[in-house]
């Protein structure tokens, strides 16, 4: 087989004003023809900083030190600008992350897919433009010719990735450099996506290299892995091998930290204590010396060289071998401490949501604005959540489980049903009473970098809410936040700090440790690691399990990555376009999903696990706009098993085992009989 | 988009009725008297009086405004008992140039400003862009007299390469574009005064779009730097000094006061200058009128403009 792309030995800097950067240290691979290679990392880990250098497109202040790269042969580094501009675009292209920055906003699609092939093949501008719509016709664009004169926002998030493709694909280039081509995508299109590269791939005879951060991503479509860690490689094997064999500590740490859906929920999730290095200037000996649950005097001091055999290289002086035995119990076992189930409301539901509705008016006109259409985020959704129980929500982006947490909170106001907390209606409450209701309701938010004020210290941040709520004097508020900080595994002395002195983590911490201050009865969590690095994210969900278990707060989850909603959640409601279709235990959803769209959703899910047999795609297009609804069932547009009555008649919900219900006239189990219609 | 022009003309002409009326009220309230300026300080009340009746200035306020505005929109702006002229011919006469001195600056300018904003925006930090950034402080700083007679001392009184004042033969506006040495120094005080502040916004405009992924893709595509400039960055960059331009062209007309004033140069600013100076209100009244229609209309091609230029502005 032939190499197709060579690395050797490629360090890579980035000068800023005050300190030197060892983006990339020492990096050796080589892909052949036709073959995936994954690299794989946490952010700053010198994953995408590879590719860039690959390209010679590395920001401001960035070089390449030393090393080579060459294609089929051919020396990259050292060429002229001029030289490596003939190559980009031409022989290696890249996808990245973000189609919606990445697409010129004020050029057409066409133009921009024309685009290299004009500057590479001195093509006319016809001939681009027939090129362009070949390939858009390859990536799988719907009608390409009247797509041609569109521009980048009138498509969808999906639709824009497969554009992007098409630029990389114009010229049909050698090597693919693909960096998380899909971390801004919902799993359905994600699937969609990946399933086309691979199909490209193979039918193109390129090779591709596949940045990413995510395992299960990289899992099913690479032949071979390299793991990167603060700049190195650090091991480096075939696809198997890696997940099965690993012998770096980091490796098997990274995979043991992500929690699978066969995960049990009373088992802590492995974490890897502390942040990855500073990179300016690097640290001497291993640079994973500091995090390891090996390291010896050595691995400080000495750092490992890459060795092995049989194509399975590792850096390590302590090599582990193979995937970690799950660590023991550290949450209590199910049901060892529910609080009883509050009885205030006589023996009735903690919270109560009933029939809510949610639209947002579509305005038009300057001056007399009118309301031409709306926006059906929520519609019609009812659900309730018990003492100490935690309920999921998941879903695609703009199914509406974001807005059905902001009604929960009482941050927006239903345009009708109601939200009773013990009983009180929610949205019938005014001032005094409403700002008390809050103290029970608090909400954890995704972005720990926008959701806090850069401008206020972590004492201000915390003590807010108890001096909204008046509670306490200056020195219990003092002592609560002392308690607070101590639940959340936070020093005392970072209540001097601002919040950008914080990590990521460290902030999700302060995030959580403020929707804590007020003990609320009930946290809205929406997204709340999804912002998060692998290592980082295993350290908060198991922050947050143990909180449940020891405080029995009632909790909602928001989040589009099932697993971390399966680990967290007792019961889960999955949503589809502002209806809830499906909602019950884990293993109901799991296992016995009856929604074919909660089948689907579990099936495209990317599992870390090169063994198992990925589903074909299973949801086909794109989700339909809220603005106009589909008729009778809303999922019928993409179900592989709609029939006309689905258009005709809306299916209500009905029971499969007790407490599991779904909405679906054609469902995948069979329900049970005596349940037919209730609601 | 048609359908939206119209009704945005429509809410323009709305709101320059509205500034009309506004002005024309302030210029009362102000207590100066037009009678007393057309007939001098020695005019007893009987003659003021009788003067008010024949102009209809006894009439109440509301509907003098009422008529003035219906005069208006007829283009009849009233009679200027100063010069003995009415104030239409008065416009008339003096708009043509001031819009070629203004126009031309404003081309001047922006030719300058966007080139420059975004070769500072590419070399940011450079010893280049701190000279160019103190270079546009400077000017920016400067009140616009004072640019205009440092040019006359430089380049009229030393090197004697332009005239210091425009030369009375220059009188239509045809004679102003064909005798360029007359108009250069006036040209480049206006212009210098907008070009700092263009450069400056047009500068921070180029680094936010630098900084966005479709340039890193247009550079991935293998373009050269120059077609990535061109063809990525000046649109995407430019879509914010569409709007910046507009507001400007009401500065302009105030730019224009002092710069013709200055190497008089008989335009309208002139003539606003020498009306403030005799009081001779229904001139001031339609210069300040057409300053607030200037800015209505400033901001409603600046609209319609960012419209046309970014696909995203919807047009509902």
């Amino acid at each position: 087989m032939t190499v197709a792309l060579e690395v050797k030995n490629l360090s890579t800097q980035i000068r800023l004003s005050r300190s030197v950067v060892e983006a990339v240290g020492n990096v050796d691979f080589q892909i052949d023809a036709g073959e995936t290679l994954g690299l794989v990392g946490e952010s700053g880990s010198g994953k995408s900083m590879t590719g860039l250098s690959l390209l010679g497109l590395l920001p401001n202040g960035g070089h390449i030190i030393e090393g080579s790269i060459r294609i089929q042969g051919r020396e990259l580094v050292g060429l002229s600008e001029r030289e490596l501009r003939a190559t980009r675009g031409n022989e290696i292209a890249m996808i990245f992350q973000d189609s919606q920055s990445s697409l010129n906003p004020t050029m057409t699609i066409g133009e921009q897919v024309a685009e290299p092939v004009r500057v590479h093949r001195e093509a006319s501008k016809q001939e681009a433009r027939d090129r362009a719509l070949e390939v858009l016709e390859l990536v799988g664009l719907p009608q390409p010719r009247e797509r041609l004169g569109s521009y980048p926002h009138e498509l969808s998030g999906g639709l824009r990735q497969r554009v992007m493709i098409a630029i990389a694909l114009a010229c049909e280039p050698k090597i693919l450099i693909a960096d998380e081509p899909t971390t801004a995508l919902d799993v359905t299109i994600q699937a969609q996506i990946l399933a086309l590269l691979d199909d490209l791939e193979e039918r193109l005879g390129m090779s591709t290299l596949l940045i990413t951060h995510d395992m299960g991503v990289v899992a099913g479509r690479t032949d071979r892995i390299n793991v990167m860690y603060a700049g190195r490689i650090v091991e480096t094997a075939p696809t198997g091998r890696l997940f099965t064999a690993m012998r770096h500590p980091y490796t098997q740490a990274l995979l043991g930290s992500i929690p699978g859906l066969e995960q049990d929920r009373s088992k802590a999730l492995y974490t890897i204590p502390g942040l990855p290095p500073d990179l300016a200037p690097p640290p001497s000996g291993c640079r994973f010396a500091a995090r390891c649950a090996y390291a010896t005097e050595q691995c400080r001091e000495e750092e490992p060289p890459l060795t092995g055999s049989d194509g399975h290289l590792f850096a390590c002086w302590h090599p582990v071998d193979g995937p970690i035995e799950r660590l023991p119990t550290i949450v209590p076992p199910e049901g060892a401490t529910p609080p009883a189930v509050a009885s205030a409301n006589g023996g009735g539901h903690l919270l109560e949501l009933k029939d809510l509705v949610r639209e947002y008016p579509v305005t038009a006109g300057i001056i007399l604005k009118r309301k031409v259409d709306s926006i059906k985020a929520v519609s019609g959704v009812t659900l309730h959540v018990d003492a100490g129980e935690t309920l999921g929500l998941v879903g695609e982006s703009g199914c509406g489980k974001t807005t059905l947490g902001k009604l929960i909170v009482g941050g927006e106001k239903a345009d009708a049903g109601t939200v009773e907390l013990e009983g009180k209606r929610i949205f019938e409450l005014r001032g005094r009473t409403l700002r008390r209701a809050r103290r029970d309701l608090q909400m954890m938010f995704q972005d720990p970098y926008a959701s806090l004020d850069p401008r206020m210290r972590v004492h201000a941040i915390l003590r807010e809410p108890l001096e909204i709520q008046k509670i306490g004097s200056r020195a219990e508020q003092d002592e609560m936040i002392a308690n607070v900080l101590r639940e959340v595994g936070l020093p005392q002395n970072a209540v001097e700090r601002y919040p950008h002195e914080f990590s990521g983590g460290q902030r999700q911490r302060i995030g959580l440790a403020r929707t804590l201050m007020l003990d609320p009865k009930v946290i809205v969590a929406d997204e709340p690691v999804s912002a998060l690095d692998v290592s980082i994210r295993s350290q908060i969900l198991n922050l947050m399990r143990r909180l449940q278990a020891e405080r029995g707060t009632s909790s909602v989850v928001i989040s589009h990555d099932l697993a971390v909603v399966k680990y967290l959640a007792d019961r889960i409601g999955v949503m589809y376009l502002g209806k809830l279709v499906e909602l019950g235990t884990g293993d109901d959803i799991y296992r016995r999903a009856a929604h074919p769209y909660t089948d689907a959703l579990i099936k495209t899910i990317p599992v870390p696990d090169p063994a198992v047999k990925r589903a074909d795609v299973a949801i086909r297009g794109e989700l339909p706009s809220p603005r106009n609804p589909p008729s009778g069932c809303r999922f019928r547009t993409r179900c592989p098993r709609a029939q006309d009555l689905c258009a005709e008649q809306e299916p209500v919900l009905r029971e499969f085992d007790p407490g599991h219900v779904a909405a679906c006239h054609f469902p995948l189990q069979t329900p049970l009989a005596a349940a037919d219609t209730p609601s | 988009m048609t359908g939206y022009i119209v009704r945005r003309c429509i809410a323009a002409l709305i709101i320059a009725i509205g500034v009309t009326a506004v002005v024309y009220a302030l210029l009362a309230f102000t207590g100066g008297s037009p009678a007393v300026a057309a007939l001098g300080t020695h005019a007893n009340r009987y003659t003021i009086a009788a003067w008010n009746k024949t102009h209809g200035y006894d009439r109440p306020l509301v509907v003098q405004i009422a008529s003035y505005i219906s005069n208006l929109v007829q283009f009849k702006f009233g009679y200027s008992y100063k010069q003995g002229q009415s104030v239409g011919a008065l416009l008339n006469e003096n708009a043509g140039r001031t819009a070629y001195l203004s126009g031309t600056a404003l081309v001047l300018a922006l030719l300058i400003a966007i080139p420059l904003g975004i070769a500072q925006a590419v070399k940011r930090n450079s010893p280049g862009d701190y000279i160019a950034t103190t270079a546009t402080f400077t000017l920016y700083s400067m009140p616009s007299f004072f640019l205009g007679l440092i040019l006359i001392q430089i380049f009229a009184l030393d090197l004697h390469v332009f005239p210091a004042l425009v030369s009375d033969n220059v009188t239509t506006t045809w004679e102003a574009v064909t005798h360029p040495m007359q108009l250069t120094l006036p040209i480049v005080t206006l212009a210098g005064l907008t070009v700092a502040g263009f450069s400056r916004y047009m500068r921070s405009s180029a680094l936010d779009v630098l900084a966005q992924d479709y340039i890193r893709l247009a550079r991935a595509k293998g373009l050269a730097e120059r077609f990535v400039l061109t063809r990525h960055l000046l649109r995407n960059a430019c879509l914010p000094i569409i709007t910046l331009v507009g507001l400007s062209i009401p500065g302009l007309l105030a730019g224009n006061i002092i710069t013709e004033g200055l190497f008089n140069y008989p335009g309208l600013g002139l003539l606003f200058f020498d009306s403030l100076q005799n009081l001779d209100y229904p001139v001031l009244l339609a210069y300040t009128v057409i300053g607030g229609v200037l800015t209505v209309i400033g901001n409603l091609i600046a609209d319609i403009a960012v419209t046309v230029a970014d696909p995203r502005i919807r047009v509902g």
